[in-house]
């Protein structure tokens, strides 16, 4: 190796403790996912034996799953437009800088900080059978709306989708606002100025200059939807009643670690990785930039 | 803001109600920490129905909160720590790189950022096993720099290229090497980034839960607070004061480090991992 190529590596040497850590703590658990899934495995500390792609046909007959991935479906299709719609309007709404506009930043911050856990908990009082919704209901007079919200096999999923929405739309929200911030006020007044009402400037001027980073905001809500979401059914309706409310990050938690099927369950991981990539990319195609 | 039509009004209108929408929960969870159950059905939204602080010592009682909580503190720190150790070298030396291998393994980072890793619970446990780290805090403590690293690298890249040239230059002149340059020159220059790197990861290492869940375990002895926290929901079906409490005792940290670091954090979140 001449000496100048040896002068321009040498420091790299700095970055293979990071490297190193990224590819033993996240690459390998990663690859070695897709061994297990090929797996027959009933326990954490059990025997596996190869069974090649067995636990993958099995998926095609397990009504479950398929209550799972229609679930998981319906969670992408209603959050992802209604939070990213919400959201953006929201950020446009604050760059307008309307009365109060710093105390609604402060406070479109407040989920942020929640853990999933604690998010969870909080909801667990708002939906609880005497809790915030039902008594804002008797308090208003609508005792026959009242009912136990996460019992019901007719509202569990309903709340789930909402607590979804309830925290990760103000995140985004803030997260646009920050990115319009940056756009030349000019490009807004020159619009006015040819009598473009707010609505026209929003869609038509401001959606395109944020095409990008608006991609990167649906690409976390996308994960958040499909991942993260496993804490809130988790904590709140453990899949229930029946199997009314489980999603596919869900039913990997719960068929590894509460059913010892943990070699089915990789199975589940590994479409749930592929979903995720494939939908990052897709995403990314969507909202690439095309002027 | 200029002239406004019926749209404007209603945009008032929506965005008004979805602030109370977010403020509502927060509020009925904080004044149903201090109530007993019979304050909490007769007068849920009323502020004024005693100071009970009883649900304070049942929470910390109940689910062992006062381990929990020095169990999530050690995990968040020393993992803090962990990942600043790692990554400051290396973004000092991605920073100063030149030629095709320095960019590649700053790519390798950048997709690092979205690879979903909650995809690899099971295998990550059994790392931990391998390891014979299996419920221990050690073994979060180095794996979460791990899950961190790619946004941390890719953060403090960005900052420490952005310092001028001519400073390592005069630094090298001076006989500096490598270590050197880092220590009195880039570390220092870096730190308002290094804060916010600092930031970020506190709030996603001590609100991790599901990592935590399946590599503590329910051993009150090294569970982390936010794995206790919800076994106050279990143990406590008809009490949400105690539950509602817990939850406040959790969020204390994070919404001190809030009030001193609002920008901060802000900017933490701004960079973009919080929600993953």
């Amino acid at each position: 190796m001449s000496t100048r190529r040896w002068r321009d590596l040498a420091p790299l040497g700095f970055t293979l403790p990071a490297l190193g850590w990224f590819l033993v703590f996240t690459v390998g658990p990663l690859v070695s996912l897709f061994y297990f899934a090929l797996t027959d495995w009933r326990g954490l500390i059990a025997p596996r034996t190869f069974v090649g792609l067995g636990n993958f046909t099995r998926l095609a007959g397990d009504p479950v799953f398929h209550h799972a991935v229609r679930n998981s479906l319906v969670q992408l299709v209603v959050t992802l437009p209604v939070v990213i719609a919400g959201a953006f309007m929201i950020a446009y709404y604050l760059s307008l800088k309307p009365r109060g506009h710093r105390f609604i930043r402060a406070v479109l911050f407040t989920p942020v900080l929640l853990s999933a856990p604690a998010l969870a908990m909080v909801f667990v009082g708002v939906f609880a059978p005497s809790g915030l919704v039902n008594g804002l209901l008797k308090g208003i007079g609508l005792d026959a709306a009242v009912r136990p919200w996460l019992a019901a096999e007719s509202t569990a999923s309903i709340a789930i989708l909402a607590v979804i929405v309830w925290s990760s739309m103000s995140v985004s929200a803030v997260m646009l606002a920050a990115r319009l911030n940056n756009v030349p006020a000019e490009l807004f007044e020159a619009a006015g100025l040819d009598g473009c009402g707010h609505w026209r400037r929003m869609w038509t001027i401001a959606w395109p200059i944020c095409r990008d980073y608006v991609g990167v905001v649906t690409m976390l809500q996308f994960l958040w939807t499909l991942f993260s979401s496993a804490a809130v059914v988790l904590l709140l309706t453990r899949g229930g009643p029946g199997t009314s409310t489980v999603n596919l990050s869900f039913l990997v938690y719960d068929y590894a670690f509460n059913q010892s099927k943990v070699g089915y369950s990789q199975a589940i991981a590994v479409m749930l990785f592929v979903v995720g990539v494939l939908g990052l990319l897709g995403i990314r195609r969507l909202f690439r930039q095309n002027y | 803001m200029r002239r406004s039509g019926p749209l404007m009004y209603l945009a008032h209108a929506a965005v008004w109600l979805y602030v109370l929408l977010l403020l509502v929960p927060v509020y009925y969870l904080l004044v149903s920490a201090f109530k007993d159950n019979v304050g909490i059905l007769s007068a849920p939204f009323s502020p004024f129905t005693g100071l009970e602080l009883g649900n304070f010592a049942k929470a910390m009682e109940h689910a062992t909160l006062g381990p929990a909580l020095l169990n999530q503190g050690y995990v968040t720190v020393a993992a803090n720590l962990l990942t600043l150790a790692l990554a400051v070298p290396a973004a000092f030396a991605l920073a100063r790189a030149r030629g095709r291998i320095g960019v590649l393994v700053e790519r390798v980072f950048a997709l690092g950022f979205l690879v979903p890793g909650f995809a690899a619970l099971v295998p990550t446990v059994m790392l931990s096993i391998m390891l014979g780290l299996f419920h221990t805090r050690e073994f979060l403590i180095v794996f979460l720099p791990a899950s961190a690293m790619p946004l941390s690298v890719i953060l403090l890249t960005q900052a420490m290229r952005a310092i001028p040239r001519d400073l390592e230059e005069s630094a090298v002149l001076d006989g500096a090497g490598s270590w050197h340059l880092l220590r009195s020159v880039y570390f220092p220059l870096s730190i308002p980034t290094l804060t916010v790197v600092l930031i970020l990861n506190f709030l996603s290492f001590w609100n991790e839960y599901f990592f935590a869940l399946v590599i503590t375990g329910p051993d009150t002895a090294v569970r982390t607070a936010q794995v206790a926290l919800p076994t106050l929901s279990l143990a406590n079906a008809s009490q949400y004061g105690v539950l509602a409490a817990g939850i406040v005792i959790t969020l204390v940290p994070v919404y001190v480090l809030y009030v001193f670091f609002a920008d901060k954090m802000e900017r933490a979140v701004l960079a973009g991992a919080l929600k993953g």
